[in-house]
């Protein structure tokens, strides 16, 4: 089932009076269980079409459907609620908030709910990912690796259909990076969750179901250099 | 302790912990409103204070009312018409004294002879108290005498003193008072009005129970017996007393007022506080925007954070008020528990409120600040 179909997606900047095109006409689909990756040098646009896949900008061109339904033109308010029930984020820095403890952390995106089974869920989740020794640790107490594994325990709290990770091996060693991807590919294959990650790191594509190289805001074959 | 409070308000647990992270920081904040609050509140009781302790001293003088012939319009005396029309107008609740004044010579014992303004009256049981013996009842003889004078010339009840030459057994010594009023007991001779040679009375006394009474009393004599002419001038001090009252009001206001400006330099500091703050947790702000908190959760976390310092401050102030002012009421009434009066309390809960109102108020900008910053913009560093 495509969760994700994206067509012609443009998306110009303006910085200083220069316009800046980050995304000269991409189309981009995703199916459910695919763990995709893509890759590309600096600038190439790939952080961009993250945010527009992840609901977090919206394109200056093209359409963006969700789950069969046209996202495109949602509100800021309803693009969060929609993003809160759909998409998980992994980043690199990982962005755990310092003051809460590992199961806090990983309760963060429905604190605000009224969900009596939300502690519950949180541990188990964070079982799953082997730290059912760290629950209650603060994210200084917590190595990197293990780290990244609350950041993921938190991002399918909301039982997402799409995950999206920016650079999730950026600070990890080798080893570790490895442990996260194959933990990627377990989710991706046992949860029926669709993975999209971006990356520098050649590691990855050694997972994955398929890599999209993105050179000067196009798709690798249809950019000119590649 | 907070634990309940934060399953339930999870807002409050997440700008709980963000406020312990910089714990200095938010101590010094919360100091400005301690600091605010304690000000409000202590200069407010303070000027409380002053003013019980002053109308302590003044006493019943704002109770009071005295009649007296307007000798500009040719009238000397009082008569018992103009007695009767004042009682009438005073009604039956009011202690209503027609005083006789003359100067007589009197002697006391073994001195010399002294003129003395000698007091005629009725009943003065009804406006004087006693220190020693009592007034006789009705008071047909004898005289009586202000404590002073006792104590000047070693006078008892059953001395004896001549006035105009009779002699007379005084029958009691007229207690002094503390308080201000417009009969003083202590230089005063009083005997019966009928032995005082004179025509008509010099004036009337009339005591009320309160302020308001007396003037409407003030006001009901004037228009008995002035309506044709201005026969009697009528004091009544109420209306000073209400004036020393409204005066204390403005220097209350005046004090609180120069207070305030402490608070709003504390709710200034937490404006400074709470901006760093949001510049500082940028990336954490655009990490709960991403994982589904619309703008008005984070505006909800930043204010609430806000709201903790102004309580945390508004409560240790208030605490230190109350201490202050007992302290205050021990110096200016000598009594710590006058610190239970309602305007106290109603001082306490005004600069609380007041800390809390300033606090959500500074805390209003850096929260829309934050709630509106973009994610995208925010995560990328």
């Amino acid at each position: 089932m495509t969760v994700v179909d994206a067509r012609g997606l443009v998306k110009r900047y303006r910085t200083g009076g220069q316009t800046l095109e980050a995304l000269k006409g991409i189309d981009f689909t995703l199916e459910t269980g695919e763990f995709v990756s893509i890759m590309g040098p600096s600038g190439s646009g790939k952080t961009t079409l993250l945010n527009i896949l992840g609901l977090l900008s919206t394109p200056t061109e093209g359409r963006v459907e969700l789950d069969g339904r046209d996202v495109t033109d949602l509100g800021d308010s309803k693009r969060t609620r929609l993003r809160k029930q759909t998409i998980g984020f992994v980043f690199q820095h990982f962005y755990l908030l310092p003051t809460l403890t590992a199961v806090e952390n990983v309760e963060v995106p429905r604190l605000f709910d009224r969900d009596p089974n939300r502690t519950a869920r949180a541990r188990d989740l964070l079982t799953r990912m082997e730290l059912g020794d760290r629950l209650d640790h603060r994210p200084d107490e917590l190595s990197g690796g293990q780290k990244q594994r609350v950041a993921i325990a938190r991002s399918l709290i909301n039982d997402p259909s799409i995950l999206l990770a920016d650079e999730p091996t950026g600070n990890l060693d080798r080893e570790t990076g490895q442990q996260i991807l194959t933990e990627f590919s377990r989710i991706a294959d046992t949860e029926d969750v669709a993975i999209v990650a971006v990356t520098h790191d050649d590691l990855v594509n050694e997972y994955v179901d398929r890599t999209i190289s993105l050179v000067d805001g196009l798709v690798g074959e249809a950019a000119p250099d590649a | 302790m907070l634990e309940p409070l934060q399953r339930r308000f999870p807002a409050v647990l997440m700008a709980w912990r963000n406020l312990t992270r910089t714990k200095m920081r938010s101590l010094l904040a919360s100091l400005g409103i301690v600091i605010g609050v304690l000000a409000i509140a202590s200069l407010g009781m303070f000027g409380v204070a002053l003013q019980y302790s002053f109308s302590q001293n003044l006493g019943d003088i704002g109770n009071q009312v005295t009649v007296s012939p307007n000798r500009d319009a040719g009238v000397d005396n009082l008569t018992q018409r103009d007695i009767r029309g004042i009682r009438r107008a005073a009604g039956p609740d009011v202690t209503v004294a027609a005083v006789k004044r003359n100067a007589e010579t009197v002697s006391y014992g073994r001195g010399e002879n002294a003129t003395e303004l000698v007091e005629g009256l009725e009943r003065p049981g009804a406006v004087y108290n006693t220190s020693e013996g009592r007034i006789p009842e009705p008071f047909q003889s004898g005289a009586l005498v202000g404590s002073d004078i006792a104590e000047e010339h070693d006078l008892q009840p059953g001395s004896t003193i001549t006035i105009n030459g009779t002699s007379v057994r005084v029958r009691a010594v007229l207690a002094s008072t503390d308080s201000f009023s417009v009969l003083d007991p202590g230089e005063s001779v009083v005997v019966p009005a009928s032995s005082v040679e004179q025509e008509g009375y010099q004036s009337v006394f009339i005591e009320t129970e309160s302020g308001t009474q007396a003037n409407e009393t003030a006001t009901a004599i004037r228009e008995e017996l002035n309506s044709r002419e201005e026969r009697v001038r009528v004091n009544d001090l109420s209306s000073a007393v209400d004036r020393v009252n409204q005066q204390f009001q403005v220097i209350n206001t005046v004090l609180v007022g120069i207070a305030s400006i402490s608070l709003l330099v504390a709710g200034i500091s937490i404006l400074n506080v709470m901006l760093m703050s949001t510049v500082e947790r940028r990336e954490e702000i655009g990490v709960l925007r991403a994982v589904g908190y619309q703008k008005r959760d984070v505006l909800k976390v930043m204010l609430t954070e806000a709201v903790l310092l102004g309580i945390v401050g508004g409560i240790v102030g208030v605490l230190l008020s109350f201490g202050a002012g007992l302290a205050i009421n021990y110096e200016v009434v000598d009594d710590p528990t006058a610190v239970f009066r309602v305007t106290n309390g109603l001082y306490l809960i005004a600069a609380f409120g007041f800390g809390v109102v300033v606090s959500i108020l500074s805390g209003l900008y850096p929260a829309w600040k934050a709630a509106s910053e973009e994610p995208v913009e925010a995560l990328r560093g």
